[in-house]
């Protein structure tokens, strides 16, 4: 049979996306040569994205609200800001105000009373309990204290992670002092800002960047505040019941839940895994099957009842999705990566959805101009 | 037979007074909650609280009602074919109230044993109630949600 010849149309397409791709290892092979001067650049540019990214996550929060109280006559805009900022501080305030003292006392507890009890199970009673046997614990942490294994590993990471911590704390700690600031300013001029942006598009794009963009806000902001409220649902509701069950550090153990919540599915094992192994460590009640049961509930209900509710449709994503954006953009961007990997995810498909319509409608559009008469 | 409501949308008043009467009857208990978390029960006694606590919900709940009804004609003017914010607002205070009534049942000396049986008892009625609510006045019907 023989085998059709490649048109003129379709050789050209393959030309001109060869030279693409030519052209974007050219520019990645430059790139790799002034690597330096790029990281020089990257720094800089990651100075004001933290800062401004907070801000325009925070607003994303806080806009609808000044929105609310607007429509409700409550304006100009300074007061709606005013009144929707300082509610905002006051909350914050308040509620370091009070958990914290919770927290401090806590933690200086388990360390006063319950730290000793768990080296002491670690050295002594785990040598009776081990599973495969007394010997092979033996000679375990005969090779252990031989090997030096432990320190040698603490002396190479703990170095490692306090200069990635101070990496990560410092620009996050200077973006929290500005973020005030910003957001004042971005909130008071939200509007203007938003069309300021829209200016610089070109005319012809104006209409679907826009449209682009108040889906991507929407996809976003729902994600932030539906988190926030499951975040502080689940965690005062997990402090409460761990109260009821009688699980001492109940405030701490409640509060990894609220915090951990923020990472699908992996938070749910790093909020059971702490006082599951509390418990069976220590021993008494309630018992560790009790705790990880609660723990089992509390999760199948929120991510049941109250996940499909609360964030609707918007982040509607298959779990392998959600799984491997976690393990990817967590590799790229760390600790920020793993918690904003959701909406991130979601916001690729809001983008490749209004790209597939487009085109659709592109497709749909009649051929005008030319006579359809026969 | 189809029951004779089912397609009815019911205007913000029907909403705003099952929505009021659901939180003064929960209201309690949340605050109850609320004090429980912060061991108040250390600071003051639960029990003479939680009398003025009642007290005070009471007369909330006479307020409110004098409140809705003279604010009854503006709010029959107003419908949405479906209430699904309210509905999930009544979801986060069935969950608070569910607890309040584990920690109001511990306050009034129950055996801590018999705690999970006491929730599984309320939760049952509470969402049997939720679900009901939902289908009949916030056109929220949680069963068919994907």
């Amino acid at each position: 049979m023989k085998k059709k010849p490649i048109s003129d149309d379709r050789l050209n397409r393959i030309i001109k996306y060869l030279a693409i791709a030519l052209l974007f290892l050219a520019v990645l092979f430059m790139a790799v040569q002034f690597s330096s001067v790029w990281s020089w650049i990257i720094d800089a540019i990651k100075a004001v994205i933290v800062p401004v990214g907070l801000a325009y996550l925070s607003a994303l929060i806080m806009f609808p609200l000044i929105k609310y109280l607007e429509k409700k006559g409550i304006g100009p805009r300074g007061l709606s800001l005013a009144i929707v900022f300082l509610l905002s501080v006051g909350i914050i305030f308040a509620l370091f105000y009070f958990v914290t003292p919770f927290v401090v006392s806590e933690i200086t507890d388990f360390f006063n009373d319950e730290f000793p009890k768990i080296l002491d199970y670690l050295t002594g009673d785990l040598r009776d309990d081990f599973i495969f046997g007394t010997d092979a614990y033996d000679r375990l942490f005969e090779y252990l204290e031989e090997s030096d294994l432990i320190n040698n590993w603490l002396n190479a990471t703990l170095p490692n992670l306090l200069n990635q911590l101070g990496s990560f704390l410092f620009p996050l700690l200077t973006a929290i002092a500005i973020l005030p600031i910003l957001l004042i300013y971005y909130l008071l001029d939200y509007e203007m800002l938003s069309d300021r942006l829209r200016s610089i598009i070109p005319q012809k794009q104006e209409k679907a960047v826009a449209e682009l963009g108040s889906r991507l806000n929407q996809t976003v902001g729902a994600y932030l505040r539906g988190q926030i409220l499951l975040m502080l649902a689940i965690g005062t509701v997990a402090t409460i019941v761990y109260k009821l069950i009688g699980l001492k550090y109940y405030f701490v153990f409640g509060v990894l839940v609220g915090i951990t919540n923020i990472i699908p599915y992996f938070g749910t094992i790093l909020a059971a895994l702490p006082p599951t192994i509390y418990t069976f460590i220590i021993g008494g009640t309630p018992g560790p099957l009790l705790v990880l049961g609660v723990n089992v509930v509390l999760q199948f209900i929120e991510g049941n009842i109250f996940q499909p509710i609360i964030m609707a449709h918007q982040l509607q994503m298959h779990p392998l999705v959600i799984i491997t954006s976690i393990l990817f953009f967590g590799s790229l961007f760390g600790a920020l990566g793993v918690i904003f990997a959701s909406p991130i995810a979601a916001s690729i498909r809001v983008i490749w959805q209004f790209f597939r319509e487009q085109r659709q409608a592109a497709n749909m559009t009649p051929i005008t101009g030319g006579d359809a008469s026969p | 037979m189809m029951p004779a409501n089912k397609g009815k949308i019911f205007s913000q008043y029907e909403i705003i007074t099952i929505m009021f009467y659901f939180t003064m009857v929960l209201l309690h208990p949340i605050i109850l909650v609320i004090t429980y978390l912060f061991d108040i029960a250390s600071v003051v006694d639960v029990l003479k609280f939680s009398f003025w606590l009642m007290i005070g919900i009471l007369s909330l709940t006479l307020v409110g009602g004098v409140l809705l009804l003279t604010q009854k004609d503006r709010l029959k003017r107003r419908v949405k074919p479906a209430y699904r914010n309210e509905y999930i607002t009544l979801l986060f205070l069935s969950a608070f109230g569910l607890l309040g009534f584990a920690v109001l049942y511990d306050y009034l000396g129950g055996n801590r044993q018999y705690i999970a049986n006491v929730l599984t008892a309320i939760l049952a009625l509470m969402v049997y109630v939720l679900i009901v609510l939902g289908r009949k006045y916030f056109k929220f019907d949680y069963m068919r949600q994907k």
